[in-house]
C-alpha cells in the first residue's frame, strides 16, 4: 500500500529496520541503553523518549559510515551528532523521495518509514558532537568570519552556527562534506526547501567556498 | 557594503532570468522569493521563514488540545494525525475529506474504515498540489502548472486513474515563489484560483499577481481580480455570491507594515493595488512612487502585518451559535517577517449591514513565545465545514487536522 509509509504515529510501524537486525544485538543494546534511560527520561517527553530509544537501535546500520555516536571519521561523510532533529528528518526525507541523490543514502533510505526517519533523527540529534579535528590558520578564520557576516549565515544557522529547526549545524562539520555541499548549491544541483542556499552561494567565489569550508570545519561549538 | 552588491546582483540575476526565459535556460537562482526586496540595512536581519516537519508529527508528541483557547461552549479535538504537511481541505459527498500538500506532492483521502479514521495517499508525484475543490463527484486539483479533474473520485480512491486536464501551462516562467494555488468553485460553475507574484515585491508579468477563473467545460481562462500579490484563501459569500479572499502583503517593510488583507471583489477586473499600493493606503517605496492609492481597491479589513491569512470559509452550519451564521472563519498561518511574532490562529470576521467588517478572536494557543524561534507549535492553513456543522482545520507544520465543535452544555 502506498500510503503505509506516510502513515506514522503507530507503534506497530516503528521498527521496520529493527526487524532486519539480529535480535541478539538488539537485546544487548537495549540493556546497555537502560542506564542512559534513567537520566534521559528526566528531560524528554515520554513519546519523544520512546522514539529516541527506537532510533538508537535503528541507527546501528548508520554507524559504519557516520560513527556509532554520529561523529563521522570518514572524509566526505557528514557528522550527524547534535544536528537539529528537523534538519535530519528533512535530509533523510529528501534522500528517500529522490530529491537528493547519493549512492549510499538513496538505497539506504528507500524503505524507511516516516517513523524510522523521526526515530533516527531523535537519536542522532541527542548525541554529543565531538570537538573538531580539522585545523586551519588564524588568517583563514578571520576570512571565514567575514564571509559568514557578509552573507548573514547566522540569520538561519544561528550565532554559533549550530543550526536550528530545518537548518543544519555547519560548525565542526566534516571539511570535505562542507566543500561538496557548497559547490553543489552554487551549481544549483542541491535540493533544498526554497532556494535560500542556492541563492546565497551564487555570490561566492571558489576561494570563498574553500575558506568557508575550512573555517566552519575547524569551528568548535561552545 | 558588500551585502548591498550581493543583493543587487541577485535581483539583477532574477530580472535577467525573466527576460531571457524564452531564449535561454534559466539563469542560476536569484534571491529566493522570501529574501527578495530586503533593504540594504536588513542584510543582517535574523528573520527567516519556518518549515514544516516533512514526515508530520504524531499528535501524541504535541501539547494537549486543552492549551488551545476557544470561546465558551466550543471544543477542540484532534480529528486525525499522520497527514504530513496537511494544507487545503475539501469534503466529498460521501464524507471523504481530501487533504492537499504544498512542499510535498501528495493528495490524501481521510476515510472511516472499521470505525477508525485512516489517511490514505490517493495521488502522488504531483507538483505542489496545494489547491483542491470537490464539486458534483469530481475532485479538482490545482498544481503549480495545471488544473486537473478526477471524476467519480470517491468510488475509486484506491485507483483514481489518470486525470483529465482542465487547463495547463499556468506556470510558463517556472517562477521561484508563490506558485502554489488555492482553488474554489464559484456559484457560476467556474473554478477560481490565484496566480501569485513570483517574488516578494516585483513587477508582475504574464498573469501573475491575479485571481483568474477557468470554465472547466471549455478550459477558457479569464482575469477576475488584478493586483493581488498572493491569495491562498477564497470563499464566495453564501448570499451576495461575491468572492472574498485573503491576501498576503509584502515583506521587509517593517514589523507593522503592510497589513495582510481581507478583500471582496464587488466588480470583475478590480485592481487591488500590488505592487503599487499596499493595504489600501500605503504606497510601495519603489513601485508606488508615481502612483496614488486612490487608483486601487482597498481591503475590506486589515488583518495585521505578516500574519499570513490563508484558507477561509463562510460558516453556514447549524451547530455553532446564531451569531456565527454567515461569518467568516479564517486560518492564519502566522508571521515570520516581524518581531514579535503573531497569528498561528483562527479568527472570525463578521460584516454588518453597512458592509463594515470586524475581527473576533476564535481559536488561539499555537503561539507559545512571540520572541521564540520557532514561536509556535502549530500553523493553521485551511478550514472546512462538515455536514454536522462542526469545522475542521489543518496544521501543515505537524500534519494534524483538528475538529472544532460546539455544545451549549459544554463548559
Amino acid at each position: 500500500m502506498m500510503e503505509s509509509r506516510l502513515a506514522h504515529s503507530s507503534n506497530a510501524q516503528r521498527g521496520s529496520i529493527a526487524a532486519a537486525l539480529k535480535r541478539a544485538a538488539v537485546f544487548s543494546l537495549t540493556a546497555a541503553a537502560a542506564t542512559f534511560t534513567v537520566t534521559a527520561s528526566l528531560v524528554l517527553a515520554p513519546a519523544a523518549h520512546a522514539g529516541l530509544e527506537e532510533g538508537r537501535v535503528k541507527a546501528q546500520v548508520c554507524a559504519a559510515c557516520h560513527g556509532a555516536d554520529g561523529n563521522s571519521v570518514i572524509p566526505g561523510t557528514p557528522s550527524l551528532a547534535g544536528q537539529p532533529a528537523q534538519f535530519l528528518v528533512t535530509a533523510l526525507f529528501m534522500f528517500r523521495e529522490g530529491r537528493r541523490k547519493n549512492e549510499q543514502m538513496t538505497p539506504f533510505t528507500a524503505k524507511l518509514t516516516n517513523a524510522d526517519l523521526n526515530d533516527l533523527s531523535l537519536f542522532f540529534s541527542s548525541q554529543k558532537m565531538a570537538p573538531p579535528t580539522h585545523k586551519t590558520t588564524s588568517e583563514r578564520i578571520e576570512q571565514g568570519k567575514a564571509i559568514t557576516k557578509a552573507q548573514n549565515c547566522v540569520a538561519c544557522h544561528t550565532a554559533t552556527l549550530v543550526g536550528q529547526q530545518h537548518i543544519p549545524r555547519v560548525a565542526s562539520q566534516r571539511h570535505e562534506y562542507l566543500l561538496s555541499q557548497l559547490k553543489q548549491f552554487r551549481a544549483s544541483t542541491r535540493a533544498e526547501f526554497d532556494g535560500t542556499m542556492t541563492s546565497a552561494t551564487q555570490a561566492l567565489s571558489q576561494e570563498d567556498i574553500e575558506v568557508l569550508a575550512d573555517y566552519l570545519a575547524s569551528l568548535a561549538v561552545p | 557594503m558588500r551585502i548591498q552588491s550581493i543583493l543587487g546582483a541577485a535581483v539583477l540575476a532574477a530580472l535577467a532570468g525573466t527576460a531571457l526565459a524564452q531564449t535561454a535556460p534559466p539563469a542560476p537562482a536569484g534571491a529566493p522569493a522570501w529574501k527578495q526586496g530586503m533593504n540594504p540595512d536588513q542584510g543582517q536581519s535574523p528573520l527567516h521563514p519556518f518549515a514544516p516537519h516533512l514526515t508530520g508529527k504524531p499528535a501524541s508528541e504535541m501539547p494537549s488540545v486543552s492549551t488551545l483557547k476557544v470561546p465558551p461552549g466550543f471544543k477542540v479535538e484532534v480529528w486525525v494525525d499522520g497527514a504530513p504537511e496537511a494544507r487545503s481541505l475539501a469534503l466529498g459527498d460521501n464524507g471523504t475529506v481530501f487533504v492537499s500538500n504544498r512542499n510535498l506532492s501528495n493528495i490524501y483521502a481521510v476515510v472511516e474504515s472499521g470505525g477508525k479514521r485512516e489517511v490514505k495517499t490517493i495521488l502522488k508525484d504531483l507538483k505542489s498540489p496545494n489547491g483542491i475543490v470537490f464539486d458534483k463527484g469530481t475532485l479538482y486539483v490545482a498544481e503549480r502548472h495545471r488544473i486537473t479533474r478526477y471524476d467519480g473520485i470517491e468510488s475509486k480512491l484506491d485507483n483514481p486513474g489518470e486525470p483529465k486536464i482542465v487547463i495547463d501551462n499556468l506556470d510558463p516562467n517556472n517562477q521561484p515563489g508563490h506558485f502554489w494555488k488555492y482553488l474554489v468553485m464559484g456559484p457560476d460553475g467556474m473554478l477560481y484560483f490565484n496566480i501569485g507574484n513570483p517574488q516578494n515585491i516585483s513587477m508582475p508579468t504574464y498573469n501573475e499577481a491575479s485571481i483568474v477563473r477557468v470554465d472547466p467545460k471549455t478550459g477558457k481562462m479569464e482575469d477576475f481580480a488584478l493586483g493581488v500579490r498572493n491569495s491562498v484563501g477564497m470563499a464566495f459569500h453564501p448570499k451576495t455570491k461575491q468572492l472574498w479572499f485573503t491576501e498576503h502583503g509584502r515583506d521587509w517593510m517593517g514589523t507593522d507594515l503592510p497589513n495582510d488583507e481581507l478583500n471582496v471583489v464587488t466588480k470583475r477586473g478590480q485592481h487591488f493595488g500590488f505592487p503599487f499600493c499596499h493595504q489600501g493606503d500605503v504606497l510601495d517605496p519603489i513601485f508606488g512612487v508615481n502612483r496614488s492609492c486612490d487608483q486601487f481597491t482597498g481591503p475590506a479589513l486589515k488583518l495585521g502585518a505578516h500574519i499570513a491569512p490563508l484558507g477561509m470559509k463562510f460558516y453556514t452550519g447549524k451547530m455553532f451559535p446564531k451569531e456565527y451564521q454567515g461569518s467568516m472563519i479564517i486560518a492564519q498561518h502566522g508571521s515570520w517577517n516581524r518581531d514579535p511574532k503573531h497569528g498561528y490562529n483562527l479568527i472570525r470576521v463578521t460584516v454588518d449591514a453597512k458592509g463594515k467588517a470586524t475581527k473576533h478572536a476564535f481559536l488561539d494557543g499555537f503561539l507559545e513565545n512571540e520572541r521564540g524561534d520557532p514561536p509556535m507549535w502549530g500553523r493553521p492553513v485551511d478550514v472546512l465545514q462538515m455536514k454536522d456543522g462542526s469545522i475542521l482545520f489543518s496544521d501543515d507544520r505537524n500534519g494534524i487536522i483538528y475538529r472544532v465543535s460546539y455544545s451549549k452544555k459544554a463548559t
